[in-house]
């Protein structure tokens, strides 16, 4: 496993640089999922403060992703970093672009849901968009504790995951354009759930791509921009020619 | 230490009767050292042997019997059997003990999680991996922090405060909440106990709705009665037997109004422990008006405001004003007409300060810890007549709690009473003072 890799450095120094920025990372990763539950239930709940305070929270989010950053800068400076450790010190890189970017579809699902609040709430009271958010939270989760773990096998069934995502996506929007076409008052509403649903669903994609990294950190492997089945194979063939 | 000198001692005579034998045998021969050397040979040949076994023996010395070596190889070896024989016991009690400990904790009803210095899992329960969702052996050597992701969890650990506990809603969108307790043991190693609190929790909920709930259906009929009661109260064809009662009555829902509005004001503060970030306010300000409005209402007690700091609090406008002013209507319901009551606002290194200070009657020390409580009454007999809710304080102490802060009420009974509220240096807004505004403080304003 990777975290047996990392103990036999020489330098005891540099193995707790390296715990410490993925321990940073990983407390990004729960406050980032934090703000998205915050964010659905905000918008499902009709709650206006909530909704608020979360798009005002993703300074926070900012701010780790800055002193991570700084982190790593300094470990690729000072320590010069080879093999699992370079590619831990990239993929965590690339790791909190995403997680950043996810705070950022938070601020906008919080913002949408104060505004929201202030309107009348459809029948269905958010049913569809509150299953989705469910799905992208369990995915965001479930990434997240395959790069604490180092777990490609975990990681690739939540790349699997984010199909469903894409499915429910086109469901959602399908549903909105019907509610538009019966009744042309709901159009703003139905245009701001469809900022939400679209949000939830690039949340999804940044999930996927923190699953990538995993793969990448694990067997040093780049799988992006493939399709999962390809991944699967190309994987697997790995796994017999070692 | 006989033992050991008659041994060596026959070991010694034994090898010098040798020697001498050896040395007569080679006399007879003709060559005496020949004869020694021959029998130091033998000797050492028969100590080598039995330094083979020994050697050998110890080697193997859980599937072996000792050797059966005389004389002081034979002492050399009853000793090591006798001490590996008693190490073998110690250890095999030591794991029976594990074993045992480990199978009683495991049946624990709370969970358990063993950490080390750098707060990686070492060990956890069977049901600490059932409600944290970790994975025996693979989760061994992974930072609890890393799979715990809430950041209230997050910050407890890293705050390392493990007097009190946490509470941790570790699935997001579910209700499971779990109490999280760390106990340090050694160098920095600690027990983490887990317990399912959910119940306790939606109960403690279902309780607040209910308050919150049952003021706000309240509200609505009370109003209709307080609107007929006013009307009625100016009614001047009223037959004057039914002036008083009408008068009482209408009193009565006042007060029932004030009760519901300060139930619900509570409910809203205990939605919620975050603290308040809110937004600089003018204490001066705000002083100032309170002094007004109590002058507005009643002219017989006059209110000093003492002004010793130019600077201002960080907090919520609408919570704070509803703090002090409970604390000053408090000051004015319980201090005879005429005398006086000062407001004081001063700033130290410990934070800021805001205090009323009454010459009423004071309170008797056995009440100061309850006087917090909702509807606690030091004279039951006389509240009513003040017609206080009885909650006022309570929502003082809730609104401190949500900035930080803490109230503290001392009095001597006779002599009058201090509420003194105390917000931490972080809620202090520094204002840039000028050097000859700087003389205005401390400022007092009176009539």
């Amino acid at each position: 496993m990777e975290t047996a890799d990392l103990s036999h450095h020489i330098s005891r120094r540099f193995n707790e640089d390296l715990e410490k920025v993925r321990n940073q990372v990983l407390a990004m990763g729960g406050f980032v999922e934090q703000q998205l539950a915050r964010a659905v239930t905000a918008l499902v709940e009709g709650d206006s403060e909530l909704g608020q305070a979360v798009a005002h929270d993703d300074y926070q989010v900012n701010r780790m992703e800055v002193s991570i950053d700084e982190e790593c800068s300094r470990i690729l400076a000072t320590r010069a970093p080879a093999a699992s450790d370079l590619r831990l010190i990239v993929a965590i890189i690339k790791a909190i672009t995403d997680l950043e970017r996810m705070g950022d579809e938070c601020e906008k699902i919080g913002y949408i849901a104060s505004r929201l609040a202030t309107q009348e709430r459809p029948v269905d009271k958010y049913r569809e968009v509150k299953h989705l958010g469910r799905v992208v939270q369990t995915m965001v989760h479930d990434a997240l504790d395959a790069f604490a773990r180092m777990d490609p096998e975990a990681a690739l069934n939540v790349a699997r995951k984010d199909r469903l995502v894409d499915e429910e996506y086109e469901a959602i929007q399908r549903q909105s354009i019907t509610f538009m076409m019966e009744d042309p008052r709901t159009i703003r509403r139905a245009i701001d759930v469809m900022w939400v649903v679209r949000a939830l669903e690039r949340i999804g994609d940044h999930a996927k791509n923190i699953c990538e990294y995993v793969i990448y950190m694990v067997h040093g492997k780049d799988v992006r921009h493939l399709r999962i089945e390809d991944v699967e194979t190309e994987l697997h063939e790995q796994k017999g020619a070692g | 230490m006989n033992d050991l000198l008659r041994g060596w001692g026959f070991v010694v005579s034994r090898v010098l009767a040798a020697l001498v034998a050896g040395a007569i045998l080679g006399a007879i021969a003709g060559h005496v050292w020949w004869g020694v050397a021959g029998t130091l040979v033998v000797y050492l040949g028969l100590q080598l042997r039995e330094l083979w076994q020994l050697d050998d023996w110890l080697r193997h010395r859980n599937r072996r019997d000792p050797p059966d070596a005389g004389g002081l190889w034979g002492e050399i070896v009853s000793l090591v059997a006798r001490l590996h024989r008693r190490k073998q016991f110690h250890k095999q009690r030591t794991l029976a003990l594990f074993r045992e400990l480990r199978r009683s904790t495991a049946l624990m009803p709370d969970g358990v999680v063993a950490l080390n210095a750098a707060h990686e899992i070492v060990w956890f329960n069977r049901k600490a991996g059932e409600m944290l969702g970790l994975r025996r052996k693979v989760d061994f050597g992974i930072n609890i922090a890393s799979l715990l992701r809430a950041p209230e969890f997050v910050r407890y650990l890293a705050a390392g405060q493990y007097t009190a506990s946490v509470l941790v809603r570790p699935r997001i969108g579910e209700a499971t909440c779990f109490e999280m307790q760390g106990v340090p043991y050694g160098e920095g190693q600690m027990f983490l106990l887990v317990r399912d609190v959910t119940r306790q929790v939606q109960l403690e909920t279902m309780r607040k709705d209910f308050v919150a709930n049952a003021s706000h259906e309240l509200r609505s009929p009370l109003t209709v009665i307080a609107g007929y009661l006013e009307a009625f109260a100016g009614d001047t064809d009223l037959p004057v037997d039914l002036r008083a009662p009408m008068l009482e009555m209408r009193r009565q829902a006042e007060r029932m109004t004030a009760i519901i509005t300060d139930l619900l004001e509570l409910s809203r503060l205990e939605a919620s422990d975050e603290q308040v970030v809110g937004a600089p306010i003018d204490i001066e300000a705000l002083l100032s008006l309170m002094r007004k409005d109590v002058a507005a209402r009643d002219d017989t007690r006059a209110v000093e405001v003492q002004l010793e700091s130019p600077h201002d609090l960080m907090g919520d406008q609408g919570l704070i004003h509803s703090a002090f002013w409970n604390l000053l209507d408090n000051a004015v319901k319980y201090t005879p007409a005429g005398a006086k009551i000062v407001l004081r606002w001063w700033t130290d290194e410990a934070g800021c300060h805001f205090s009323v200070i009454d010459a009423g009657g004071g309170i008797s020390a056995e009440h100061l810890p309850r006087l917090t409580e909702r509807f606690y009454r030091v004279d039951p007999g006389r509240a009513r007549a003040t017609g206080g809710s009885g909650l006022g304080l309570a929502i003082v102490r809730h609104v401190m709690q949500r900035h930080g802060g803490e109230l503290q009420i001392e009095s001597i009974e006779g002599q009058g009473s201090i509420f003194t509220c105390h917000f931490p240096p972080l809620r202090l807004v520094h204002q840039n003072v000028a050097i000859d505004t700087d003389t205005r403080y401390p400022l007092t304003i009176t009539d």
